[in-house]
């Protein structure tokens, strides 16, 4: 399958994959399939390039423009990328994405299969109620769920605290503590998505496969590993890209809770873009860190396709 | 390289086929609107008909867009061909709102707000229209205090409309039940540093003792930038000291004074006659004091009264800040008033102008636009505009404050970026121990940094 | 661990009493916040802001309700479902085109295109923003309800998961409508659609929800009120100084209610969108 290397870098052995990608076809053939597939790709394109790659090209210039609220002052050069390195809140703030996609990431792919696999035999009625039941925080709005999240975490009032006993604790405004919450309220907003898919997966495992190994006298864990797993890998692969995206793209929560902080314990480089931009309006500055992000984003990407692929 | 051209000329095709589909976008939905407009302008098609956007930061009452309606009304019997469409902005996303639309070149034509936007960020980036000859000829009235800070380098920017002063507020009932308000002058409004610590130490004993049903005597919020006036005014005013020099060329957090009042705050902290929260900003802070769960607030004004009259169960009381002299300064609230974005449209501006003189130089409408803001008139000649307002009662300590008022610091250079860095000075020395000397050093350092 | 539990049927009994008290604990702590979201907009302001929690309103008003509808929640309403459908409807048309293209057929550049595509799929818009503020300011597009469509059709997932999608369809299939005579369009319209329907109904109520939730464009396209959504009206609600809860409150009960329906109302297709999705691995 050609598409298996295309994740990795293009430039990589080029020759090599174009004679397997049009094996068998003639010139006239690869012309007129070219043709008829921009054809298909063209609505889709025009999308793509006016609203995504344009204004990611604009970034990557104004990265290296001086550049505040009154417009362009001038040509900064590598400024605003040496500024970036130096920059302490911009460490943390990698710190603190790459906590959040690492410990996220996996916790929701795991637990959404665990809860998965243990509703989906039941019968309609409870499964759907469960379904609905963990899809219920993702449709009620990042505004009104951090709301209710922080009276629960209210230090003088809150529900955790009278729960555990901790009176007057603050878990927001504790920096060992905050990010822990914003990772545990993205989870919860974060698996519902999951959930749904995988009940479908594994509602769809072959079972004549299931029960042949069975009858050969497989564990539960054989069966698992090499029928089940490969069978809803396609449904894994859909999972860990969502879950990538929603835990880059966690921006409500951390607006609406901490702001980034205490003591920038919650910044992210997404948050440290928005607050640059818009709070200290320098906005060639805010580019040089959207577009870091951008190419950490892609390199993670690149590196889960690659690795989730070869099977 | 084969690849890369038909990609090349796809790319092209695509950005050309892009803009033609935003461009029909735009018609559909701009028929659309027509209708809706129209209603408005209905004398739109005689020439000279000059449509306005002002955008409104949320200040007293001015909410929603609706609040605007009668001042416009006002307005349009004069002029009847100029429209004013009002949009409603506020403070947690409303400089984003205006960045954005600044970068687009789709600033408004006016904008609502104090000096500290007007003046501070938008005049000194070059966006804002002379405004010298409206305060030539209606603003010899206006305090020195207010005019000084309308202006950048001798050019006023900003007209104003009101203005209060910033100040905290107790639980009376709960002081009361407390024994503490034997430590507060209830005439003047005012106490000394030494009785506001007895006060907060009474407070707490009664707590302890279940005599009265609070939680803490105070919040240090420490959380977000919002309402940083308050957490400022506190710590100025304990020792008397300033939060700028008085040439505007540092800001004094690690000054002796101002050393010693942190210091002060982080002792009571630790004493458990005040508590501080990291997770709070000012609105979380105001909700605990009118739920009972704090005694005190430190960012009160007649406005907040209104917002938050409906769910207080008992009497909060206005006070000054305390200090060591019993002599407080406090913060200016506002001047609230308007500015004028130059959008390279001479009928705009001028349409704009007479819009921001009617509001604030016309007592009749003046007086009605300030009643909304729940703060005072600039015009000194006005008088008191709430003499027979229903609450005036209510409305009493608040004029008082003003006798109190201070320097205005929010034009010092590096001001928006020294208020990112304030909050979590004070998280830090409040919620983790930080030594103060240090902390208030690193805070100086850097806020002087963006100074120049 | 995970493997045994993937089958529960034969698997012990001290097992499944656990499984199933975790999942109603879960259930509880994940119903909660609707729960007090639903109840709250039912509070008056003493009791939203009380601080001993009140379970459930000692006295029940419309109010929330009532001030709601003071401003055009309606109006709000239909801007939200009005973009979160058209959204929907044109990502799903053009991702369905662009996926099949690169799933299926062989041409030039494709892989070059598709890194491109799965680079910028986890892009976040904030990035970007900026510049795509000031392309809309060119095209005349500021504070319109299309600024906020545009942008997401422009999100390339769908054409990803399109491409998963159409590449499960068999070969076989294709060669046999070519063979037939039939046209691109038509064999895309006649073949491949009916087989990737389920896909389609996937990434509809993927991009619905999304586009829901997209606080974030919203705020920085719409500024006029009357061109506010719902969920960016409940967060323009939210004060510096003060917050009226029993609003956000009723808006959100407002906002929650529309998607849940639709969430329900397409539970079918999307089990089976992902039914195809898992046939081949």
């Amino acid at each position: 399958m050609a598409q298996n290397t295309a994740a990795a870098p293009a430039q990589q052995k080029p020759k090599k994959e174009k004679r397997s990608q049009f094996s068998g076809m003639s010139k006239a053939l690869v012309r007129r399939e070219t043709i008829s597939a921009y054809l298909f790709l063209l609505p889709s394109l025009v999308f793509f390039v006016s609203f995504v790659v344009v204004p990611m090209f604009i970034c990557v210039i104004y990265s290296f423009m001086e550049y505040g609220l009154g417009g362009i002052k001038g040509f900064a050069g590598l400024d605003n990328y040496i500024k970036l390195f130096q920059d302490s809140i911009f460490h943390r703030g990698f710190l603190n994405t790459v906590l959040i996609v690492v410990v996220a990431v996996p916790t929701v792919t795991a637990f959404s299969l665990w809860v998965s696999s243990a509703i989906y035999k039941m019968h309609s009625v409870p499964r759907s109620f469960f379904r609905c039941v963990f899809y219920l925080p993702v449709v009620t709005g990042s505004v009104a769920i951090t709301v209710v999240w922080k009276w629960i975490l209210h230090p003088y009032y809150g529900l955790l605290n009278q729960l555990v006993g901790t009176d007057g604790f603050d878990w927001l405004g504790t920096s060992s503590t905050a990010i822990w919450f914003i990772i545990l309220i993205l989870f919860t907003t974060s698996i519902g998505q999951p959930i749904v898919l995988y009940v479908a997966a594994l509602g769809n495992v072959d079972q004549s496969l299931v029960e042949a190994a069975q009858v050969d006298g497989a564990t539960k864990l054989q069966v698992f590993w090499k029928i089940k797993w490969p069978q809803i890998m396609p449904t894994t692969l859909y999972v860990l890209v969502i879950t990538t995206i929603n835990s880059f793209q966690c921006f409500a929560l951390i607006q609406l809770l901490t702001k980034g902080g205490p003591l920038n314990s919650t910044m992210t480089i997404m948050y440290q873009v928005y607050d640059t931009a818009y709070r200290l309006n320098d906005l060639g500055y805010a580019n040089a860190i959207g577009v870091i992000l951008a190419i950490i984003i892609a390199i993670f990407s690149a590196i889960q396709f690659k690795v989730v692929k070869t099977d | 390289m084969k690849m890369k051209k038909p990609l090349a000329l796809l790319l092209a095709v695509g950005l050309t086929l892009g803009l033609a589909a935003c461009g029909s976008g735009n018609n559909s939905q701009g028929g659309s609107q027509t209708p809706a407009g129209g209603s408005e302008t209905g004398g739109g098609a005689s020439t000279g008909a000059v449509e306005l956007s002002l955008w409104s930061f949320n200040i007293g009452g001015f909410t929603d867009a609706a609040a605007w309606d009668s001042i416009v009304a006002a307005f349009n019997e004069a002029n009847p061909d100029i429209t004013v469409t009002v949009t409603p902005i506020n403070y947690q996303d409303g400089d984003q709102k205006l960045t954005t639309a600044i970068s687009s070149n789709n600033a408004p034509d006016i904008i609502f707000e104090g000096p500290e936007r007007i003046v501070g960020n938008y005049a000194r980036e070059g966006l804002m229209v002379d405004l010298g000859d409206l305060w030539s000829a209606s603003g010899s009235d206006i305090a020195e205090g207010i005019s000084s800070v309308s202006q950048l380098d001798g050019t006023y920017y900003m007209y104003p409309l009101s203005v209060a002063a910033h100040c905290m507020a107790i639980n009376y009932e709960a002081f009361e039940a407390a024994g503490a308000l034997q430590y507060l002058d209830e005439t003047t409004r005012t106490w000394t540093t030494d009785n506001f610590v007895k006060a907060m130490e009474a407070v707490r004993d009664a707590i302890d003792a279940g005599t009265i049903d609070i939680t803490v005597p105070g919040i240090i919020y420490c959380g977000a930038q919002g309402g940083d006036q308050g957490t400022r005014a506190l710590v100025n005013n304990l020792y008397s000291d300033y939060y700028v020099n008085e040439d505007g060329t540092s800001y004094l957090a690690n000054s002796e004074n101002n050393v010693k009042a942190l210091t002060l705050l982080q002792d009571m902290v630790n004493n458990k006659s005040m508590s501080a929260n990291a997770s709070f900003a000012a609105a979380d802070e105001l909700q605990a004091f009118a739920n009972q769960t704090a005694a005190v607030t430190f960012c009160w004004n007649y406005s907040n009264y209104t917002q938050y009259a409906e769910q207080t169960q008992f009497t909060p009381f206005a006070m000054a800040f305390p200090s060591d002299d019993g002599v407080p300064e406090l913060e200016m609230a506002g001047p609230y008033g308007f500015g004028i974005f130059n959008n390279g449209d001479e009928a705009k501006i001028e349409a704009a102008k007479k819009f921001v003189d009617f509001v604030c130089n016309d007592q009749a409408a003046g007086t009605d636009a300030v009643k909304v803001t729940g703060f005072f008139p600039v015009h000194s000649d006005w008088g008191d505009v709430y003499a027979d307002a229903e609450d005036a009662d209510v409305r009493a300590p608040f004029a008082l404050m003003s006798d109190y008022l201070g320097r205005y610091y929010a034009l010092t250079g590096g001001w928006t970026e020294q208020r990112a860095l304030w909050w979590p000075m004070l998280a830090e020395i409040m919620t983790t121990g930080a030594d103060v000397q240090t902390a208030a050093d690193n805070f100086v350092q850097q806020a002087n940094a963006n100074i120049g | 661990m995970k493997a045994k539990t993937t089958d529960l049927s034969g698997t012990s009994t001290g097992y499944k009493v656990f499984a199933a008290v975790v999942l109603i604990l879960l259930a509880i702590f994940f119903l909660f916040p609707l729960y007090w979201i639903v109840t709250g907009s039912f509070k008056d302001a003493i009791e939203i802001n009380a601080k001993y929690p009140i379970w459930f309103p000692q006295n029940p008003t419309v109010d929330n309700y009532a001030r709601l509808f003071e401003h055009p929640a309606f109006k709000w309403l239909f801007n939200i479902v009005f973009i979160s459908a058209m959204a929907m409807i044109l990502t799903c048309l053009t991702a369905a085109l662009a996926g099949y293209a690169l799933g299926k057929k062989r041409f030039y550049g494709r892989a070059i295109l598709f890194t491109i595509i799965i680079c910028a799929m986890a892009l976040p818009k904030q990035v970007i923003v900026i510049p795509l503020l000031q392309e809309m300011t060119f095209f005349h597009m500021n504070d319109n309800l299309w600024a906020v469509i545009l942008p997401t059709v422009g999100w390339p997932f769908g054409v990803f998961l399109m491409k998963q999608f159409s590449e499960t369809i068999p070969n076989e299939i294709l060669e046999a409508a070519r063979v037939d005579g039939a046209g691109e369009l038509r064999t895309f319209f006649s073949v491949v659609f009916p087989m990737i329907k389920p896909g389609i109904g996937a990434l509809a109520i993927f991009t619905f929800v999304n586009t829901w939730n997209d606080y974030f464009l919203q705020l920085v396209m719409l500024t006029s009120d009357k061109n506010w959504t719902l969920p960016l009206a409940i967060a323009n609600l939210q004060g510096e100084m003060s917050s009226d809860f029993g609003l956000i409150m009723a808006g959100a009960a407002l906002a929650a209610i529309p998607i849940v329906v639709v969430f329900i109302a397409f539970q079918k297709y999307f089990t089976q969108g992902i039914a195809m999705g898992a046939v081949k691995g």
